[in-house]
């Protein structure tokens, strides 16, 4: 069978882009003339970038194919080895090393132990888990290495880790080459070959494939599946150390970027590979990095597009994507869907919840709940921006619940739609310009930006139709790059320099200004119970039940009739609609929009936290408070004076690494801390008899299955009961065969008879 | 009398708290072949995979050549000679077909070995040896899954379902070549649902309902009384 099939899609996907290419250049060409010689220099610094593109993305490769899992951690390991690297290597911590022995030890002893703990500790109670949560907890450990290495090493000093042979090379007739750069391109080369053959020549490499097609087979075989998966970890994060290590000199040395690298662009040239061919991944490496190099030096897109240059990999990212052939996206595992059995919420429910969130909101407001508010009757304005801030995140995160929670589709870029709805605001506010709202419009728009934005979404499923899964995930983690470096970024989109004076306090609804923080915070805590209703509402109908049909299984959606096109195309433009109308809140509760605001990260810590609450509860949105809940306590603290470990761990340590952990978590809680409560609470509600029976259905097979463990399902004779007793320390004066009516006997004999 | 090749006592087995195994007893004689048949679900997959170490029982003793292995690795297990060609085709589709017989070398024999005797034995996997096993017809994957319980010498074989979804023909040759096992002295467990081809090599059959093993015999007896075990009727009782 072929590995690659050129598909006619994959042809009009290359064609366009050598249009748009061609556009570039003739509209936006640089006046760098073009010359054979910076031909070469462009093309040598291209090869070398992109044999270490190509060195993390084979890491990618490499456990993708042989455990299954799709790492969205791969950057992150490659930071933290970098990061440590420096620490021993650049800055000397402990022993004076080599550069090359610091690399020995961080590739080969600190990587793969890396490695083996995640699959240890993390991924071997995933196997069988649902994509969506794999693909979070894996977003989560990504976020969560991010977070550790940005505070274990302070953005507090520049840190540089230098090249290895600094200054020296050879010459190629004119040309100089620093052995660096070729080194670069041995290294991937030889990796690559290596790999090969590892995985196709060797049994053991085989084997690695092996347990990814068949696990229980694997072992029947006699090979160890768990050393075989351990292993893939480990060899995994060793190349993405090595990546890590050989990029870190080129770039801007700091977890961010250094990730962004790592692991977008390895993405990208993995995804030119269909994730599973290491030539083609090694060949999507060096063109990524060719493209990047040709368009540093001849395309100038102006300082409109500052950061336009970090968008190529996204692009060929969304169009390798798009071009797949659909056969091969199946990898994978699809058909593991844990979703929940919920009982559905009536409606009146939804209305007495809405209500009650309401009063919540004015009794937290007010101060009357004095376990949580210190200055009674009034709270101070800090939390109250605070709540104001949770509450727009909790209205973003109300647009994943129909998207992800209940049709399935994984989207990555909630805040692509709600940047893209702030931008539409503070535009129509300057051009429309509403005289008495200071320009900033009035919220009387909502609505309509509501309906300008679902067309987007909309696109976004056209472009979504026919995938599912993994690749719909990376389709939206390449939208979101690509609006957050070239649109966001432009100054028409949002100013440099913030032109509304304290928004908020001028928004107005009709007749009444929202002009007190109090009022405003209100307002959101009524938009979030209506939105709450509203879903509520909308699970209930026709369209509700056809998104969760359709998450159930595609296929099954569509013999029963429901057109599916048509179902993903709603569910994305209510989504978009949703994210458009809370990014306006967003962008009015701030007193400047920045398009920083929009990024990839921010708009991943709503995902994670929203999929570590449980997706399809609309009521999860409030989780998003989670963060400032505790950033608040801690400045509380601090005001009284009461600085130190409590503070540190409220802030330095929940706020910020909660969102990873919380996402990591999910290994054991896979539907969602909301389900578990729920579980807990539902029995509570005098009306919910199901959620009683359950509870003591669920206690019944329990104690069954303990009672099993003791060995007494069978008919009691003297002899079990004694050893139960002595099991039990029960010291009892009946003896046996006399008739054992006392104690524990008595109950369960009766069960029997 | 001989140490049973594989004796369950008492074995209890289920996946989570579902129980499904109520008290396994059955014995397996060196060089013998017994077949244990049942309906579907009665518990003969789950058997199997107690037998192989898939499944940890809950209760009871699994004894291989008289030891107890309880708690052993399936692949631990596979490696002293246990080989279980399970239910389904007992093949990795996206490797090719001499990956699938590179993946039976972990038992010891070499490669070369293997595929020497695989490709002999069924000429028709030497000519596919480059393609993914995914892409082989359900007789083709049925053979190179039996290849591994012919060419790697194992000291018991335990087959599940072979027949399922074949055609006739060629599970009367699959089976010709377990009579050719069968009569060089290797001990054999097989399960199937429908009696006919099994019964043929068989020395001794068990049914198994309801999780439980309710009648051992001879399998002229057992084929008799097969048909009211199908109906639901609860022969010989326990
Ligand atoms: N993975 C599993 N999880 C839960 N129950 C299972 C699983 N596999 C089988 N069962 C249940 O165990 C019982 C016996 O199954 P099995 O051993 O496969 O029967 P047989 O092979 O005789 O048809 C059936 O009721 C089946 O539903
Ligand atoms: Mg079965």
């Amino acid at each position: 069978m072929k590995r690659f099939q050129i598909r006619t899609s994959l042809l009009v996907a290359l064609g366009a882009a050598l249009a748009s290419l061609t556009i570039l250049v003739w509209r936006y060409g640089a006046d760098t003339e073009v010359s054979s010689e910076k031909i070469v220099v462009a093309t040598v610094v291209g090869l070398t970038i992109g044999a270490l593109y190509s060195l993390s993305a084979t890491g990618l490769v490499v456990v993708y194919t042989t455990t299954g899992t799709f790492n969205f951690a791969h950057g992150g390991i490659g930071v933290f080895s970098a990061f440590v690297y420096w620490e021993i290597v650049e800055n000397r911590t402990g022993p004076e090393l080599p550069q090359w022995l610091g690399l020995l030890l961080v590739v080969l002893v600190v990587a793969p132990a890396l490695g083996v703990a995640i699959d240890v500790i993390l991924m071997r109670r995933l196997r069988d888990a649902p994509l969506v949560v794999q693909l979070m907890v894996t977003v989560g450990l990504m976020v969560f290495l991010l977070t550790l290495t940005g505070q274990i090493w302070q953005a507090d000093k520049i840190r540089g880790v230098s090249f290895f042979w600094e200054g020296q090379g050879f010459s190629i007739g004119e040309q100089k080459v620093a052995w660096h750069r070729f080194a670069n391109l041995v290294i991937a080369a030889i990796i690559a070959v290596f790999l090969r053959i590892l995985l196709f020549r060797t049994r053991m490499g085989v084997a690695m494939r092996a347990v990814v097609d068949n696990r229980d087979l694997t072992a029947l075989n006699g090979a160890r599946p768990g050393a075989l998966s351990a292993f893939a970890w480990a060899l995994g994060s060793s190349l993405a150390a090595l990546a890590g290590i050989l990029v870190a000199p080129e770039v801007e040395f700091n977890p961010t970027n250094l990730n962004s690298l790592m692991l977008i662009v390895a993405i990208s040239a993995a995804a030119f590979g269909q994730i599973r061919s290491l030539p083609l991944t090694v060949v999507g490496g060096l063109l990524i990095g060719l493209l990047e190099s040709y368009n540093r030096e001849w395309i100038d897109l102006g300082a409109d597009f500052p950061f336009a240059g970090r968008a190529v990999a996204p692009i060929v990212l969304f169009l390798v994507v798009l071009a797949l052939p659909q056969a091969r996206l199946s990898v994978g595992r699809v058909s593991n869907n844990l979703r929940p059995i919920e009982r559905t919420t009536h409606v009146w429910e939804g209305a007495v919840g809405a209500v009650f969130i309401i009063f919540m909101g004015w009794a937290i407001a007010r101060g009357a709940l004095h376990f949580l508010v210190w200055d009674p009757g009034e709270w101070s304005s800090v939390s109250l921006n605070k709540g104001i801030s949770a509450m727009v995140l909790a209205l973003i995160a109300l647009s994943l619940v129909p998207l992800t929670g209940w049709a399935g589709q994984v989207n990555f870029a909630p805040l692509a739609f709600a940047g893209f709805g702030a931008f539409l605001f503070l535009r129509l506010g300057l051009w429309f310009g509403v005289p008495d709202t200071g320009g900033t419009g009035n919220l009387v728009w909502l609505p309509v930006i509501g309906l300008l934005c679902a067309p987007l979404g909309a696109l976004l499923a056209v472009f979504a139709a026919r995938l599912s899964g993994l690749y719909l995930a990376l389709l939206s983690l390449a939208f979101a790059l690509i609006t957050s470096n070239v649109l966001f970024p432009h100054p028409q989109v949002f100013p440099r320099v913030h032109t509304f004076p304290s928004p908020y306090l001028d928004v107005g609804l009709f007749r009444i200004d929202f002009d007190s923080r109090f009022s405003f915070f209100m307002l959101l805590m009524t938009m979030f119970a209506l939105g709450m209703f509203c879903l509520v509402v909308l699970r209930r109908s026709r369209y509700g039940r056809r998104w969760v049909a359709m998450q159930d299984s595609q296929a099954a959606a569509a013999t029963v009739g429901v057109n599916v096109i048509w179902t993903k195309i709603v569910v994305y433009a209510t989504s978009s609609a949703m994210a458009g109308m809370a990014g306006v809140l967003w962008a009015t509760s701030k007193s400047t929009v920045d398009f920083r605001d929009f990024d990839l990260l921010n708009g991943l810590t709503i995902v994670l936290l929203m999929a570590a609450a449980g997706m399809s509860f609309p009521v999860a949105g409030l989780f998003l408070s989670f963060q400032f809940v505790f950033e608040g306590l801690a400045e509380r603290l601090e005001q009284t004076g009461n600085v130190g470990f409590l503070v540190w761990l409220l802030k330095d340590f929940l706020a910020k690494f909660g969102p990873g952990m919380l996402a990591i978590g999910m290994v054991v809680n896979q539907r969602g801390a909301i389900f578990e409560m729920g579980k807990g609470f539902a029995p509570l509600l005098p009306w919910r008899d199901d959620a009683r029976a359950e509870l003591a259905a669920e206690r019944a097979t329990k104690r069954e299955a303990e009672i099993g463990g003791l060995g007494l399902t069978e008919p009691f004779t003297s002899e079990a009961v004694v050893g139960l007793d002595s099991a039990l320390g029960i010291v009892d004066d009946v003896t046996p065969g006399a008739g054992y009516r006392h104690g524990v006997a008595r109950p369960m004999e009766s069960t029997h008879d | 009398m001989t140490t049973p090749l594989l004796e369950m006592r008492n074995i209890r087995a289920g996946y989570g708290i579902i129980d499904v195994l109520h008290g396994v007893d059955l014995v397996l004689e060196p060089g013998s072949v017994l077949a244990l048949l049942g309906p579907n679900g009665a518990g003969k997959s789950t058997t199997l995979a107690v037998a192989s170490g898939q499944i940890q029982p809950s209760g009871g003793q699994l004894l291989i050549a008289g030891r107890e292995v309880n708690g052993a690795k399936p692949d631990a297990l596979a490696r002293a000679g246990v080989c279980l060609v399970p239910e389904g085709r007992g093949v990795f589709p996206n490797l090719t077909v001499a990956e699938n017989i590179r993946m039976m070398t972990f038992s010891g024999t070499s490669y070369g070995e293997v595929a020497d005797k695989a490709y002999e034995l069924f000429p028709r996997l030497g000519e596919r040896r480059r393609q993914l096993a995914g892409t082989l017809s359900g007789g083709e994957q049925q053979m190179l899954a039996m290849a591994r319980a012919m060419a790697t010498d194992p000291a018991l074989l335990m087959l599940d379902e072979l027949s399922m979804g074949l055609a006739p023909i060629i599970v009367e040759e699959l089976y010709s070549q377990v009579a050719k096992l069968a009569e060089g002295g290797l001990s054999i467990l097989i399960v199937e649902q429908f009696a006919q081809t099994v019964l043929g090599v068989a020395d001794r059959a068990a049914i198994m309902l309801h999780g439980r093993i309710t009648r051992t015999g001879p399998p002229s007896e057992i084929a008799e009384e097969l048909t009211a075990a199908y109906l639901g009727i609860d022969s010989g009782g326990h």
